[in-house]
C-alpha cells in the first residue's frame, strides 16, 4: 500500500489545514507521524483513509485515487479518538459489524485481545472507560488487517502498561503480518524505537521525511564558548539556542562530516545528540519555517 | 533499553559485540533472530536487520539459511584484535592527555600500572 | 439480495422494544378495561410513539452508522445502499409489528367485551381490516425513517443551518404522505399549518407515500454522497 501524495491542499472553509504536501510513503513500514495540535496530522490521515475528500493535489494508494474507491478503501483503517467505529452499542455489537464490513477480519484475534486489554464485551462501549474505549479502538485497527492501519493518536486514554501492551502486540501483528502502519503520536520518546521512518508536520507542510536514525542523526548539540558556538555555526541551520554566562549551547539541524567535527574538537567544542522529542520541538517552533 | 544518544541499530550492534567480548555469546551459538530481538527489545524489526547485517558485514555474526544467525566462530578474537589496535589510541592517548591536563605526572601513572600488575 | 447487519441489528432491537412497549400497553388496556373506562382502541393511541422511533432509526442511521461504514473502509455510495434495503425492509417491519399488535387487541377486546373504536380518520374502517392497517402505518414509517435520515445528514454536514431547512422539509415530506392517505397529519402542532388537502384515491395514495419514501431518501443521499466525516462528535 504505497501511498504517493503530490501537492495536497485541504481546506475548510477560510482554514488551509494542508497546504501543499509532497509525501511518498514506501510500503510495509511503520512509519510515525509527529506534529503540533492543529499541524494537520488529523487532516493527511482523514484524506488518506477518504474520511473528507482533498481540496487540490494528489492523492494515491497503491496508485490508485481513494475517495469512495471502494477496492481502495476497503484495504485502509484509520483509528481515531472520535470512535466512528466502536461508538455503536457493546463491545460484542463493534466486533459484530466489523465483522461484516472488513474483508481481512479476525474475530479470535480480536476477542483474544479483548481479554488481554480486560474488556467485558456485553458492556457498551460509550459506558466504558476513556481507556477501555481506546483500547477498543484499537482492537479494531489491528484486528481489522487492514493493508494500510493507521492510527491516529487513538492510545492516549490508554494507561502506560496498557500502552506497553498495545505497542507490543502492534509489533507483533506487524510482523507476523507485515503491512503499512502510520502511527500519530505526541508520546515521542515512548514510540520512536517503533518507527523506520519518521514524518514530522508543521503548519500543514512536510517539514523533516527520513528514517528514524538519519532523523537523529541529524540532531547536533553544540556548546561551548559563545563566541566559538556562532562561528562554527554559522551558514548552519539553528534551531535554537541556550545561554548561561559565557557558555552557549546551539542546535544544529544537519549532518556534520568528520571535517566538521574534528573542527569542533579543535575549536574546544562538545557535540552531542539531541533527543527525538526535542528535535521535533525545535523543528516545530512557532519561528521555525518548513524546509 | 535504548537510548537516543546514537542510533539504535548501532547501539544493538555494539550489545551484541560486548556479549561476544565477555563469552556471554560464544562461538557458533545461534543468536535470536531479528524479529524476537526486536519484540523483545520494542524495536522496529528493520532496526533490528540493519545492526545485525553490519555484525554480519564486520564478520561477528553469519547467517545459516533458513535456521537462523549465529555467532562467527572466530568473532571473539576479532573483536579483541580490533580493540588491541584502537586501544592506544581510544584509551591510552586519551588518558595522557587527561593526566596532563590535571597536572597528573606520568610517573605516577606508571607506578599506578605497575601496582595493578602485580593483581 | 444481501441482509446488511444494520437491519439485522435494528429488527432486533425493534423487536425487543416493541416486547416491551405490547406489555405495557396491554397491562395498561387490561387496567382501564377493568375499571369499566375503555372506550376505543388502546393500540390506536400507542401507536402514535412507534413512528418518533421510526424518524429516530433514520437519525441514527446517519449519524451513528454512516461514519462506522466510512471508518470500516465502505463507501457512501455501500453505505446508501445498504441502507436502502435496511429502510426498505425495516418500514414493513415496523408496520406488521404494529398491525400484529391491532389483531392480538382485537382478539383480546373481543374476549373481554370491549370496544374497538377508532377515534380519528384512518384508511381502514375497522382495526380489523388487517391489509388496511399494514398500508397506513407502512406509508406513515416510509416517510418519518426518510425524515428522519434527511434531518440526521442535514445536521451532520450542516448543523445548525442545516436543521433549519431539513425539519420544515422532513415535516412537509411527512405531511405530504398523511395528505396522500386522505388522513389528518399527525404531526406537532408547530407543523399543522404545512398540511394540506389532496383527493384520496387508492392511486394518490400509492404514488404519494412511494413519492415520499424516494423523495426522503434521495435528498438524502444529495447530501451525504460526498460527506466529510466530522472530527469532534457533537
Amino acid at each position: 500500500m504505497r501511498i504517493e501524495v503530490e501537492d495536497l491542499v485541504l481546506r475548510y472553509g477560510d482554514v488551509t489545514a494542508l497546504d501543499g504536501i509532497t509525501l511518498t510513503l514506501e510500503e510495509g513500514k511503520i512509519y510515525g507521524l509527529l506534529g503540533r495540535n492543529g499541524s494537520g496530522k488529523t487532516s493527511l490521515l482523514s484524506v488518506l483513509a477518504a474520511f473528507r475528500r482533498h481540496t487540490a493535489g494528489r492523492v494515491r494508494v497503491d496508485g490508485r485515487p481513494v475517495f469512495e474507491n471502494p477496492q481502495v478503501t476497503s484495504r485502509i483503517s484509520l483509528i481515531r479518538d472520535v470512535g466512528e467505529t466502536v461508538d455503536i452499542g457493546t463491545g460484542e455489537d463493534v466486533l459484530y459489524f466489523a465483522e461484516e464490513l472488513r474483508p481481512n477480519w479476525d474475530g479470535d484475534y480480536a476477542r483474544a485481545l479483548m481479554d488481554m486489554f480486560q474488556i467485558n464485551p456485553k458492556q457498551t462501549v460509550k459506558n466504558m472507560s476513556k481507556g477501555q474505549r481506546s483500547a477498543m479502538g484499537i482492537i479494531v485497527g489491528l484486528a481489522s488487517r487492514a493493508p494500510l492501519t493507521m492510527f491516529d493518536e487513538s492510545y492516549l486514554g490508554l494507561d502506560a502498561p496498557a500502552r506497553q501492551l498495545f505497542y507490543d502486540q502492534l509489533l507483533a501483528d506487524y510482523m507476523a503480518h507485515p503491512r503499512t502502519i502510520i502511527m500519530s503520536t505526541h508520546l515521542i520518546e515512548e514510540v520512536s524505537a517503533l518507527f523506520e521512518e519518521v514524518v514530522i508536520i508543521h503548519r500543514g507542510r512536510v517539514v523533516a521525511h527520513e528514517e528514524r536514525d538519519a532523523l537523529l542523526a541529524k540532531g547536533v548539540s553544540v556548546t561551548g564558548p559563545a563566541a566559538q558556538v556562532d562561528s562554527f555555526t554559522a551558514g548552519m541551520r539553528v534551531l535554537g539556542s541556550r545561554s548561561l554566562g559565557p557558555t552557549k549551547s546551539a542546535m544544529v539541524y544537519g549532518e556534520l562530516d568528520d571535517a566538521q567535527r574534528r573542527k569542533a574538537a579543535d575549536a574546544g567544542l562538545e557535540l552531542g545528540p539531541i533527543a527525538m522529542q526535542d528535535l521535533f520541538i525545535h523543528l516545530t517552533a512557532e519561528d521555525g519555517a518548513a524546509v | 533499553m535504548f537510548d537516543d544518544r546514537s542510533p539504535i541499530y548501532r547501539q544493538i550492534a555494539e550489545r551484541i559485540k560486548a556479549e561476544v567480548m565477555s563469552g556471554a555469546l560464544k562461538g557458533d551459538e545461534q543468536v535470536m533472530s531479528t524479529n524476537q530481538y526486536a519484540a523483545h527489545y520494542r524495536i522496529n524489526p528493520a532496526t533490528a536487520a540493519k545492526a545485525f547485517q553490519q555484525l554480519v558485514d564486520e564478520g561477528v555474526l553469519y547467517k545459516k539459511r533458513g535456521i537462523g544467525m549465529f555467532v562467527s566462530p572466530d568473532a571473539r578474537e576479532r573483536l579483541r584484535a580490533k580493540r588491541r589496535e584502537s586501544f592506544f589510541a581510544d584509551v591510552v592517548d586519551p588518558m595522557v592527555a587527561e593526566a596532563k591536563a590535571t597536572g597528573i605526572p606520568l610517573r605516577d601513572i606508571i607506578r599506578r600500572i605497575e601496582e595493578l600488575e602485580g593483581t | 439480495m444481501r441482509i446488511p447487519r444494520l437491519l439485522i441489528a435494528n429488527g432486533m432491537f425493534a423487536l425487543l422494544l416493541w416486547a416491551g412497549f405490547y406489555a405495557l400497553v396491554t397491562v395498561l388496556t387490561i387496567g382501564f378495561g377493568l375499571a369499566g373506562r375503555l372506550t376505543h382502541s388502546g393500540w390506536e393511541v400507542a401507536a402514535q410513539l412507534p413512528r418518533w422511533y421510526a424518524l429516530f432509526v433514520g437519525v441514527a442511521l446517519i449519524r451513528e452508522f454512516m461514519p462506522m461504514y466510512i471508518a470500516h473502509g465502505r463507501t457512501r455510495r455501500r453505505f446508501a445502499v445498504d441502507g436502502l434495503i435496511t429502510v426498505t425492509l425495516f418500514a414493513p417491519f415496523l408496520a406488521a409489528l404494529v398491525t400484529l399488535s391491532y389483531l392480538l387487541e382485537s382478539v383480546l377486546y373481543g374476549l373481554a367485551g370491549w370496544p374497538q373504536a377508532l377515534t380519528r380518520l384512518h384508511l381502514f374502517t375497522e382495526p380489523t381490516q388487517l391489509p388496511l392497517v399494514f398500508a397506513e402505518y407502512l406509508i406513515e414509517f416510509a416517510a418519518w425513517i426518510p425524515a428522519g435520515a434527511l434531518m440526521g445528514a442535514a445536521f451532520y454536514r450542516f448543523r445548525g443551518n442545516g436543521l433549519v431547512v431539513a425539519i420544515p422539509a422532513g415535516a412537509l415530506l411527512i405531511i405530504t404522505s398523511y395528505a396522500a392517505m386522505g388522513v389528518q397529519p399527525q404531526v406537532p402542532f408547530l407543523f399543522t399549518w404545512l398540511s394540506f388537502d389532496a383527493p384520496g384515491t387508492p392511486l394518490v395514495t400509492v404514488t404519494g407515500g412511494l413519492g415520499v419514501f424516494l423523495a426522503g431518501l434521495l435528498l438524502t443521499w444529495a447530501i451525504i454522497r460526498d460527506i466529510p466525516l466530522r472530527n469532534h462528535v457533537a
